[in-house]
């Protein structure tokens, strides 16, 4: 009965709805901090690049459009995964909400589990208005260009069903298509995978700014990865040495690139669902494993 | 030992040691050979100066903190495991709490994570709001609730799961009195309810007021624990108490009071206050450290 070795480690089934409880109240404590605001930058951003750039050819102005949507998309959930992580653990020790909520019988990994979901519904919720405003006006310009399009070749008298079939395919092409979907869904795995990293991150660290920077730089690392992985493994410099420190890399820092499937969408470049498989699975391996650790070193932390 | 045998707490000889860093081997002694037993019903007063030990002897009785040494229970259960949660309330220090939710908000918060139905948190939600005179700001977020307010509305979140034993650091800090005296009136109401409570404080006229038993820790040591009778007699002393005595009789007081026609209410032991036990065990130890650092 009264053998005490370490805090936290009674194992007890997970309580999802415990889980649900926190996460829930992570999500609305974070939208409390006005976070939404974001999303008027966004469709400034949008308007601009869907209506002031007319001058391109319709091709260039879809893919600018696309460009710029996702390379917002995959920044702001990049921040709201990072920095929402990065706060969550330290301000609730500031304010002693922990201790309240730990001398609950809320198990530590439940505490963390539910703080991790808050900012994942945060990222996924957003990431879900950026993609339906962006879809909106995609489409909008779209249809706009598809009628100019056709007015032209009506007015050049070049109106064949061919040249229609072939504008029309061009554009839609270009346009709206499910692929879009697959890569703001991708944005949201690299955010999340993002995410846990940050939380494995602020169960040690001594600073919120120790977690955003570290979190920043494994970003940057992380889409670099791969790179060096080739470099080494492939070039002249693949002695064991250099292998070993490159495995070391690869299970320490998740490779990012893998998440990549913007560009190839941006170009019109279909999507595999074998590869949206992989990617996913990919991910659930790195959230796993990152959460694990986090809750290991949670579990025996000192409050 | 059945259920009901069980102490409220059982502290058994806990020592803890934090580890100082860049510094192989040693650390910093914060608690050291601490054992405290309460039962239940009792309400017990943990005091001591600025870093004495209190809060991390209370953290390793929640289970938020390990103890080097030693262990400690709740009615029976671990510290440290889930189940003993379902017993014990707690009240930090100075709490914030989410400053978005409201205090009815907060409420079902913490009942939610304590596993109550909605019905079940809706009638103690009420209950809870009406204890601690709160039902006017329910729908008030907590930002703009006063210090007193938020610690009526941590006793409150404390209670919400009816534990049977309330744990409170500092329960009256930096309230003003009248909000401190309602919280002393709220602390006795659910002792007279059965529930056990722990606190520490820095107000030992409080302390006194309400406290069964108290223990006074130094340097993460409990160098005093008793009840307030043992611990503020004074025993080389004799006090005698007089109705209706003369000014002839006070005169020759000294020699004459068993044998005037006076009746005499009480003779025991004159009382110390525990404020004045409290400084003399503050003084006696600075003594004994700048003889240390002397020698």
């Amino acid at each position: 009965m009264e053998a005490h070795a370490s805090t936290g480690n009674t194992y007890h089934a997970l309580s999802p709805a415990r889980i649900w409880v926190l996460a829930t109240s992570t999500l609305t404590q974070l939208v409390r901090m006005k976070v939404f605001y974001f999303l008027i930058i966004f469709i400034a951003l949008l308007f601009g690049a869907g209506f002031l750039f007319i001058s391109l050819s319709f091709e260039q102005e879809l893919k600018l459009l696309k460009d710029i949507a996702f390379g917002a998309m995959s920044l702001f959930s990049l921040i709201f995964a990072i920095v929402g992580t990065a706060i969550l653990i330290p301000k609730d020790v500031e304010d002693r909400t922990l201790y309240t909520i730990l001398s609950k019988p809320v198990p530590r990994r439940e505490y963390l589990a539910g703080k991790l979901l808050g900012v994942l519904l945060l990222v996924g919720i957003s990431l879900l208005a950026m993609d339906v405003i962006f879809t909106a006006i995609l489409y909008l310009r779209q249809n706009i260009i598809l009628t100019n399009q056709l007015g032209i070749l009506d007015a050049k008298e070049i109106a064949t069903p061919e040249n229609i079939e072939n504008v029309t395919a061009i554009i839609k092409n270009q346009g709206v298509r499910w692929e879009l979907q697959a890569a703001v869904f991708s944005i949201f795995l690299k955010a999340a995978v993002l995410a846990s990293i940050c939380m494995l991150l602020s169960t040690f660290a001594t600073s919120t700014m120790f977690t955003i920077i570290v979190g920043f730089a494994i970003f940057f690392i992380g889409h670099g990865q791969s790179l060096a992985r080739e470099y080494f493994l492939q070039g002249t410099f693949s002695s064991p040495v250099e292998k070993l420190i490159t495995v070391f890399l690869a299970i320490l820092f998740p490779d990012l690139q893998l998440f990549n499937l913007t560009d190839g969408v941006v170009s019109g470049e279909p999507v595999p669902i074998e590869l949206l498989l992989k990617i996913t699975a990919i991910a659930a391996l790195y959230l796993v494993i990152y959460n694990v650790v986090a809750i290991l070193i949670f579990s025996e932390k000192e409050l | 030992m059945t259920e009901a045998e069980n102490p409220a707490i059982s502290i058994n000889g806990i020592s803890k040691i934090f580890p100082l860093p860049f510094r192989k081997g040693k650390g910093l002694l914060a608690v050291d050979n601490v054992s405290i037993r309460l039962e239940p019903g009792e309400i017990y007063g943990l005091i001591g100066p600025n870093g004495s030990g209190k809060s991390t002897t209370m953290k390793i009785l929640l289970g938020l903190v390990t103890p080097t040494h030693g262990t400690s229970t709740i009615f029976g259960k671990a510290s440290h495991a889930v189940e003993s949660k379902h017993e014990v309330g707690f009240l930090p220090e100075n709490p914030y709490f989410y400053k978005h939710l409201t205090g009815a908000e907060t409420l079902r918060f913490y009942g939610r994570l304590c596993g109550l139905s909605h019905t079940q948190i809706r009638e103690r939600t009420e209950e809870l709001l009406d204890l601690v005179e709160l039902q006017g700001a329910r729908d008030r977020r907590l930002g703009g609730y006063s210090k007193g307010m938020l610690q009526r509305i941590g006793l409150a979140q404390a209670l919400i799961h009816r534990p049977k034993l309330l744990v409170l650091d500092e329960p009256t800090a930096g309230v003003d009195p009248v909000g401190s005296r309602q919280i002393r009136d709220l602390i006795l109401k659910l002792s007279e309810e059965g529930i056990t409570v722990f606190l520490c404080s820095h107000l030992l006229e409080q302390v006194q007021e309400i406290c069964h038993r108290v223990g006074i820790i130094f340097r993460g040591k409990l160098v005093r624990e008793g009840t307030l009778e043992e611990l503020i007699s004074v025993e080389d002393q004799t006090e005698i108490i007089l109705r209706n005595a003369s000014p002839h009789l006070l005169d020759q007081l000294r020699s004459l009071v068993a044998s005037e026609q006076t009746e005499t209410i009480r003779i025991g032991k004159p009382r110390t206050t525990l404020e004045r036990l409290f400084l003399d065990h503050a003084a006696s130890d600075r003594r004994q450290n700048e003889e240390k650092s002397l020698s």
